[in-house]
């Protein structure tokens, strides 16, 4: 492998790494600010119990999705400085709009969530994970924004060497862009729903003595699932046209990899679109009930993962050999003077650190689904059934 | 607009000395102020409340970096390849011990998570003292660097020191500060990074993107500032001394 192809791979780890996070975080981001408003202005305690489990899992998952965001933020300067020395006055601003305008928000507000339980009036304290969900999704839009930028370069023209912002209503209107979003977004809320039935699905298969909780969690779930993948199989094809005007060609038997990517992506989404909307919904009021299914709604949990990564695989790989389409190719684009050695020892530190993260990550998710709501620890209330005593000592400050 | 951008910029690295700085303060003294599992306890969840706020200042300076003054971004990223990586994965094992600390019940588990956060924070001062060192003299890394890293290391474990005798007085270092004193050892976090930032301040100002595009970072970014800061100040006065007593299990 050359200097090249090592930067390349970098970047598709880390950034298949970050997705892998981010779209759960997407998912399960609105399902417990859904659960906490009920719980707010309805005050049935499974609602509180609800959002204290799903939230610590999205918590814990939100960790990784921190981590690896932090490596592809930095990685365009470090591996690819020549893009943003040749379009740096167009692509940086959605990054910077991103970083500032929303990311700063969500962990601001994430920290005043996470740590403000039974400390913050309770609808101040709901009024954050909603800013939470919101700026998440103002988060998805600047990246797809910037990512649609990549794909067809609008509201920029080239002047003396580098591109130049001239229309940004143009940018945010990207035909790459439009389609694409809401592709993403109903990715999200389907994988979102897929991991809260499939943990569901789990418990209520094993017989544990939480039924109420994961018959109303089940429910929730294959709802969310089922609109997800409508939004995602929908948009998905709606992007056909778009992708056909401005990368002809994309999907016509190139590279093995865009086409694996493309066509298993379809299959995935179709299929768990048939089995969640056409199946799993109309018998949502039963399914709590029905065991012989539960391994299936089990075994479908890790599915949108995978096609989210072939979906990004398509997207990416297919734009090859350009970074920015029809200006800049990604040879032209890496750091001038990057050698193999550097980027060799940089590949294995952040592969080696975030894969052990990652797996270590998934690892305590799925402990935490599998000891149930009685083991949350996340805004646990102290006083009597609080806190066992070995814990008091944190509460002593 | 030029200067405007500059003054955001410099107020972004400050406010990340200045705010983050007690954090990797602290983690470079966790073994020192917590020589038990519950005394390291009680200094993580006394800042635990704050990280999130305070780490997010350097993901805006890059984001600044990146959209107001894209070709220098490139230029310093990149010439500082292997400080910018070492600090990453420096970052990355110290924010993993936090998060990760309380997920098992195992002594074994906590303790080593704790040894990460220690040697992730250490790598971040000291990345930081060599970074700071090689911008001021034009990107070569030197072992003069280590010199940096020794004075930034020195300068926040000072300010972890103070934020953690403000927050918890008399608890963990035996002594009270007050909010002037935490002020003045984060003017002293932040010292280094102002020297730098006031004699490359022509440097950077030369790099900085067309009016279009600055203008177009005014339009979305500015009006959100006042809820920005609003989240700050919010964070200070929610889990500030002197408020209600704990009444969770910290998360961190």
């Amino acid at each position: 492998m050359d200097v090249l192809d090592l930067a390349r791979l970098q970047f598709a780890v880390t950034g298949s790494l970050h997705f892998l996070f981010v779209v759960l975080t997407l998912g399960l981001a609105p399902l417990v600010a859904i659960m906490q408003t009920l719980w707010t202005f309805r005050g049935n305690p499974v609602h509180e119990r609800m959002t204290r489990f799903w939230g610590q899992i999205y918590v814990i998952n939100y960790a990784l999705g921190i981590m690896t965001g932090l490596v592809m933020e930095f990685q365009f300067g470090l591996s690819w400085s020549g893009l943003s020395h040749y379009a740096g006055d167009v692509f940086g601003a959605p990054l910077a709009i991103e970083t500032l305008g929303a990311f700063f928000l969500e962990s601001t507000f994430l920290g005043l969530w996470i740590f403000g339980w039974h400390r913050l009036p309770p609808k101040l304290h709901l009024a954050c994970i909603w800013i939470v969900t919101l700026t998440a999704y103002a988060s998805a839009f600047w990246i797809m924004a910037a990512n649609a930028f990549l794909q067809n370069p609008a509201g920029a023209v080239e002047r003396g060497g580098h591109l130049e912002l001239v229309d940004f209503g143009a940018m945010l209107t990207n035909p790459m862009l439009v389609f694409a979003l809401p592709h993403v977004i109903g990715a999200a809320l389907l994988t979102g729903g897929c991991v809260v039935m499939g943990a569901s699905a789990y418990h209520l298969f094993r017989r544990t003595a939480e039924r109420e909780f994961f018959t109303k969690s089940l429910r929730l779930g294959v709802v969310v699932a089922a609109i997800g993948a409508m939004v995602a199989v929908g948009f998905g094809f709606a992007q056909f046209g778009p992708v056909g005007e401005f990368q002809p060609g994309k999907f016509d038997g190139g590279a093995p990899l865009v086409m694996a990517g493309f066509g298993f992506m379809i299959l995935i989404g179709e299929l768990l679109q048939l089995f969640i909307a056409f199946f799993l919904l109309p018998v949502i009021y039963w399914l709590p009930r029905w065991r012989w299914v539960h391994p299936i709604v089990m075994l479908i949990t890790p599915l949108p993962f995978v096609a989210a990564i072939l979906g990004w695989l398509a997207r990416e790989v297919g734009r090859q050999p350009w970074l920015i389409y029809g200006k800049l190719t990604v040879a032209d684009a890496m750091s001038p003077g990057l050698t193999s050695g550097t980027i060799t020892l940089s590949l294995v530190a952040f592969t080696a650190v975030l894969g052990l993260l990652a797996v270590v990550d998934y690892l305590l998710i799925a402990r935490t689904v599998r000891r149930g709501p009685a083991a949350a620890t996340l805004g646990v209330p102290s006083g009597p059934g609080g806190p066992a005593p070995e814990r008091a000592t944190a509460l002593s400050l | 607009m030029d200067i405007l951008w500059f003054g955001v910029f410099a107020v972004l690295v400050l406010g990340y000395f200045a705010l983050e700085g007690f954090d990797i303060g602290l983690g470079m003294l966790l073994p020192f102020l917590g020589r038990t599992r519950e005394g390291r306890d009680r200094i993580v969840a006394a800042m635990a409340p704050f990280v999130l706020a305070n780490e997010v200042w350097l993901v805006a300076v890059a984001g600044v970096l990146f959209g107001a003054y894209p070709r220098a971004e490139g230029e310093v990223l990149f010439g500082l390849y292997p400080l910018v990586v070492a600090l990453l994965v420096s970052w990355i094992l110290r924010d993993a011990g936090l998060w990760f600390r309380r997920r098992l019940d195992g002594r074994a588990w906590r303790t080593g998570w704790d040894c990460i956060i220690c040697l992730g924070s250490y790598g971040l001062a000291f990345g930081w003292g060599a970074a700071l060192v090689a911008l001021a003299s034009g990107m070569s890394i030197t072992p003069l660097g280590l010199a940096g890293g020794v004075a930034v290391a020195a300068a926040l474990a000072f300010h972890g020191w103070t934020f953690v005798s403000w927050r918890l007085p008399g608890r963990v270092t035996g002594a009270r500060r007050g909010g002037r004193a935490l002020l003045a050892s984060a003017c002293v976090a932040a010292a280094p990074a102002a020297a730098l930032l006031a004699g490359a301040a022509p440097w950077i100002l030369d790099h900085t993107a067309p009016a279009d595009t600055l203008n177009v970072l005014s339009i979305m970014i500015l009006p959100l500032a006042p809820i920005m800061l609003a989240g700050q100040v919010w964070v200070w006065r929610a889990f500030g001394p002197g408020r209600a007593p704990e009444r969770t299990l910290s998360f961190f």
